[in-house]
């Protein structure tokens, strides 16, 4: 094994890396801030976008995020004549496709919160959007974070996938050094090295954190 | 925009028999992630010390590496370890089955740590062996309680079967993606493959939920 390729081609490489880093955090924001509307769409909305919203959740459920991802770029020009750029493409594809999973993480957190301290909280008066604030969140969402946790590990290896509609991330980058040294052992090994070190800590690290603050959401 | 759906009705038995191919791989990863997930999770729990080691290391590296990467690994990887011409199908089955058994792994160690001691305890006192007690007394509960996780996995793997398309198996986001390119129906083809995966995928998200509610365990 010579792993002279890595060293010869690391900007290309690191540029990619940087890129899967970038795309992984505005996906994540995105997808978890769009979640968090839909499940309150889902659990308080008016009863005619109920089923639309479960409809939308279970389907991205159902269809593959390189579906998705392909039907975003490819599809979606003809369809809305909006053409993107790879990365942004990839944006939306990942924030539609990952916005259903963590509307699935904030329902079953905040339903996780018993539903006696809502009537609690009604009884003393407050609105509907002050227990929420005030009473179900700081809970629900200590006890949300180790699913948030594996869902930024998913996110991360999501945006791998990004590489079939050429975003020049770090997957689509070490395919192209391959294509040109045709030394596939070295720079795949390489690339599993590097998506391990970025992934392990991540899972590891909100393991850490959960288990510092999971009594604060006991309740 | 003229959108022509005829292509999708000629290109039909394509598109079946693709399909036919993507279950195929799905149920056959399983059948080979089943047991051998078992078999890591039993390693990891009761082997031999540097054994357990190794079994904990195969599980933390394949479920911190995206699928895609595990997929080009295999393709290019494993022809020149194991010195065989594996067909593009046998590659994506390893892969797959390479990544699903480490999930399935942990999904069993959960299970079987989930069975409370005094069990096994019990067991003993009664002069089973501890295979035994294992294999009579833990495991078929471990199985009940782990079967709604299995599920959702079932799900993830029938998505992920679409990532073996960029080594060319003959599933159906390939055969779509092909049909795609020598037509120039880009909009017809990818809505058809999204719609597929969509009738497919659909039941199988609504029975998972149904198995979740089944066999919530409830202390």
């Amino acid at each position: 094994m010579d792993f002279s390729v890595i060293t010869d081609h690391w900007r290309f490489l690191a540029s990619g890396v940087l890129v899967t880093l970038a795309l992984s955090a505005l996906s994540g924001v995105t997808s978890i801030a769009a979640g968090f509307v839909v499940a309150l769409a889902r659990m308080y909305g008016p009863r005619w976008l109920r089923p639309i919203v479960i409809l939308y959740i279970d389907s991205m459920r159902a269809i593959p995020v390189l579906v998705v991802l392909v039907w975003t770029f490819f599809a979606l020009p003809i369809v809305g004549g909006i053409t993107m750029a790879p990365f942004w493409a990839a944006l939306v594809g990942l924030t539609v496709h990952l916005a259903a999973y963590s509307a699935e993480i904030f329902r079953a957190g905040i339903e996780s919160v018993r539903p006696g301290q809502t009537r609690a909280a009604l009884a003393l008066g407050m609105s509907r959007a002050q227990i929420l604030r005030r009473i179900v969140l700081p809970q629900a969402v200590v006890r949300m974070l180790p699913a948030f946790g594996s869902f930024l590990s998913v996110t991360i290896k999501d945006t791998a996938i990004a590489s079939v509609i050429a975003v020049p991330e770090f997957m689509r980058q070490s395919e192209t050094v391959q294509g040109q040294t045709f030394q596939p052992i070295e720079v795949y090994t390489f690339a599993m090295v590097v998506y391990f070190l970025l992934l392990f800590p991540v899972t590891r690290g909100v393991d850490l954190v959960y288990r510092r603050v999971a009594h604060l959401g006991r309740s | 925009m003229t959108l022509d759906w005829s292509v999708v009705w000629q290109h039909r038995e394509a598109l079946v028999a693709a399909t036919g191919t993507t279950i195929l791989l799905t149920i056959a990863t399983m059948a080979i992630a089943v047991p051998c997930g078992l078999m890591v999770a039993a390693l990891r729990l009761y082997a031999w010390a540097p054994v357990r080691t190794l079994a904990t290391a195969y599980v933390e590296l394949f479920r911190n590496l995206p699928l895609i990467l595990v997929v080009f690994w295999a393709f290019y990887v494993l022809p020149i370890w194991t010195g065989l011409g594996l067909s593009p199908l046998a590659t994506g089955l390893a892969a797959l089955a390479l990544n699903v058994t480490a999930y399935n792994a942990e999904t069993f160690r959960a299970g079987l740590n989930s069975i409370r001691r005094g069990q096994v305890e019990a067991a003993m006192a009664l002069g089973m062996s501890r295979t035994q007690a294992l294999r009579r007394v833990i495991v078929p509960q471990a199985l009940r309680r782990v079967l709604p996780v299995l599920a959702s996995t079932w799900v993830s793997l029938f998505k992920d079967t679409s990532l073996v398309s960029v080594i060319a198996v003959t599933e159906l986001a390939y055969v779509a993606m092909q049909v795609r390119a020598q037509t120039f129906r880009v909009l017809e083809m990818l809505t058809a493959m999204a719609a597929i995966y969509w009738l497919l995928g659909y039941p199988q998200a609504k029975l998972v939920d149904w198995i979740q509610r089944k066999y919530r365990v409830t202390e």
